[in-house]
């Protein structure tokens, strides 16, 4: 480093002009985020649980295969059904998610055949207690209600049909699927 | 390690020339210790005679956790280690249980691999050289750098649904294709980033003070990072240009062309520089990939035979020939999803090289999770580094490390 540029403080000048000229000519990056701008999320966001409630029978599509309950890092889901012997089918009596023990992973929505379970792209659900992240079935479905409402129709989730996986991976039900 | 604050009054009266050191607990709830790290330091005035890193406040017993999850599951994990970069774990566990499972990940999926991967260094580099240049008094460089991160948190969020945990990765690809949007996201995310680390460096490349605190600070000679056990930029930062990406590439390092910068003296500003190279070289990495990228188009990103999410314990065997009419045949024998062995992966993480060591017992489940972490080598490194440096010289080599705890203790 020269006397010349020790004296002047060349760098130091250089990197404030850098500064100056951010402040002078560059938009702020900064967001207002409660008060002003709102923050939407992409298509996709792993948010608030939901069920997906059926436009027909206005109850969930979740036929109780448990694959949700195994597949859970954490084991937030619990269920419970009653068999249906003569229809073969199975009915939920309970469905419950602990947002508290969840971690976001979406593998749920992503082993569900019949795309039953989704995770919404709604993020702003703070509680002041553990009732209020306690997801049981009812809130789930009345989380669905909320979150569709500001959604355009039929809406896909990616993780229900995940791009680019080959589709005889995939069960007979997503295969076909093209939204709620 | 029992209590080092009495096992260091025991040695109290060891030195002549001290008659009393000053002792002084550094953490575990200090802003530039970058996490939940303790340092018990021995103090001559303000001069470090010892420095006693404490880990494990942040300790979650991962490789525990693992053997009662499935292998997938376990990925979920591994977001959970180097938080800042949480694409590179779900990588090397995806691939040492790949080489578990002996599975051949379509192009697509290790072009992809490789694109979040170099974005996970891009963006823990930024994070580094943020908090590093904070550590040290410059305040703009962290305002600029998380700018720019929160572009490439915002492509991740497109591409997998989440900022930090992203659990991207799965057992023989990847989990989503990415969309043309996030591609010419991308590309303009490369055109623009070097013009922006030449502005990082307009603002402290030359900065006297950024000098005077970074260079000839806690120098490591080549041998010494060898027998500390350093890697990634740490180790090339000595001028030992050790890459595994170079010397054992896994993923689509092969395909691509780039650099593996070095340093000449080994201090904290060759530290800096290498970062800085290697963020540009990453730049490049990305732009090459998302190239190659269009000659895959179409093609699947998920192995044909790799495992669902949900690993079942035990499939039944199919017939090795398919029948003429209906298809394969399920014979009554039912053998485990996994063979038993062991298999080991590493890649180079952008805090330095990150193994597993993973063994199977032919349940869907790891029988021994071995972790080999840089962090926690880098912090073991501590002591070394800080003999006869300032209290003040101590955050820079905190920083120069690129710790991060959540790593460290796994």
């Amino acid at each position: 480093m020269s006397l010349l540029k020790k004296v002047l403080l060349i760098e130091i000048l250089k990197g404030l002009a850098l500064t100056l000229r951010k402040l002078l000519f560059d938009r702020p990056v900064t967001i207002q985020y409660p008060e002003k701008d709102k923050v939407k999320p992409e298509p996709g966001f792993r948010g608030r649980h939901a069920l997906v409630r059926d436009p027909q029978s206005g109850d969930t599509f979740c036929i109780a295969c448990l694959r949700c309950v195994k597949v859970c890092p954490s084991r937030c889901i619990y269920i419970e059904y009653e068999a249906d012997k003569e229809a073969k089918k199975r009915k939920i009596t309970r469905y419950d998610i602990e947002a508290l023990r969840c971690v976001y992973c979406g593998y749920c929505e992503e082993v569900c055949p019949v795309n039953a379970v989704v995770l919404t792209e709604f993020f702003e659900y703070l509680g002041f207690s553990r009732d209020e992240v306690y997801f049981d079935k009812e809130r789930l479905l009345q989380n669905w209600d909320e979150f569709i409402a500001t959604q355009k129709r039929p809406y896909l989730n990616p993780f229900w049909k995940p791009r680019g996986i080959p589709e005889k991976i995939l069960p007979i039900r997503k295969r076909t699927f093209t939204g709620v | 390690m029992s209590s080092p604050l009495i096992e260091i009054t025991a040695k109290k009266n060891s030195s002549e020339a001290i008659v009393e050191p000053f002792y002084l607990n550094l953490g575990p709830q200090h802003p530039s210790t970058h996490g939940v790290l303790r340092l018990v330091l021995e103090l001559d005035g303000e001069t470090i005679l010892r420095c006693d890193p404490v880990v494990g406040y942040l300790h979650r017993g991962v490789e525990k956790l693992a053997e009662n999850l499935n292998y997938n599951q376990t990925i979920v994990l591994s977001d959970r280690l180097d938080y800042i970069a949480s694409v590179a774990n779900n990588i090397v566990f995806a691939l040492a249980f790949e080489k578990l499972f002996n599975l051949k990940v379509p192009r697509r999926a290790r072009l992809l691999r490789t694109i979040v991967g170099e974005m996970a260094r891009i963006s823990s580099h930024l994070l580094w050289l943020a908090t590093h240049a904070l550590d040290i008094g410059a305040m703009t460089v962290f305002l600029y750098c998380f700018r720019d991160r929160e572009r490439l948190l915002n492509i991740f969020e497109k591409i997998c649904g989440a900022r930090l945990t992203h659990s991207y990765v799965r057992i023989g690809g990847v989990r989503l294709d990415f969309t043309v949007d996030i591609v010419e996201d991308l590309y303009k995310f490369t055109e623009e980033f070097p013009h922006l680390i030449t502005e990082y460096e307009t603002l402290i490349d030359v900065n006297r003070i950024w000098l005077k605190r970074t260079k000839d600070i806690a120098v490591v000679t080549p041998e010494e990072a060898i027998n500390l056990g350093l890697t990634g930029p740490v180790l090339r930062g000595s001028g030992i240009p050790y890459d595994v990406r170079k010397f054992r590439p896994y993923d689509a390092y092969d395909e691509v062309e780039f650099e593996v910068p070095v340093g000449e003296k080994g201090d904290t500003y060759d530290r800096y520089r290498v970062r800085m190279i290697e963020m540009r070289q990453s730049n490049k990495i990305i732009r090459q990939c998302l190239d190659k990228l269009k000659e895959t188009e179409g093609e699947p990103v998920l192995a044909e035979d790799s495992p669902d999410l949900l690993i079942p314990e035990r499939v039944r065997e199919p017939e090795p020939k398919p029948h003429p009419k209906r298809g394969f045949i399920f014979t009554g024998r039912e053998v485990s999803v996994v063979p038993v062995g062991e298999a080991f992966a590493s890649i180079e993480s952008p805090k330095g090289e990150l193994a597993v060591y993973v063994v199977s017992d032919g349940s869907n489940r790891p029988w021994r999770l071995r972790l080999r972490m840089p962090s926690f080598v880098h912090i073991s490194a501590i002591p070394e580094l800080t003999k006869g440096h300032m209290i003040a010289d101590l955050i820079a080599i905190i920083g120069t490390l690129d710790v991060v705890l959540g790593d460290c203790d796994r």
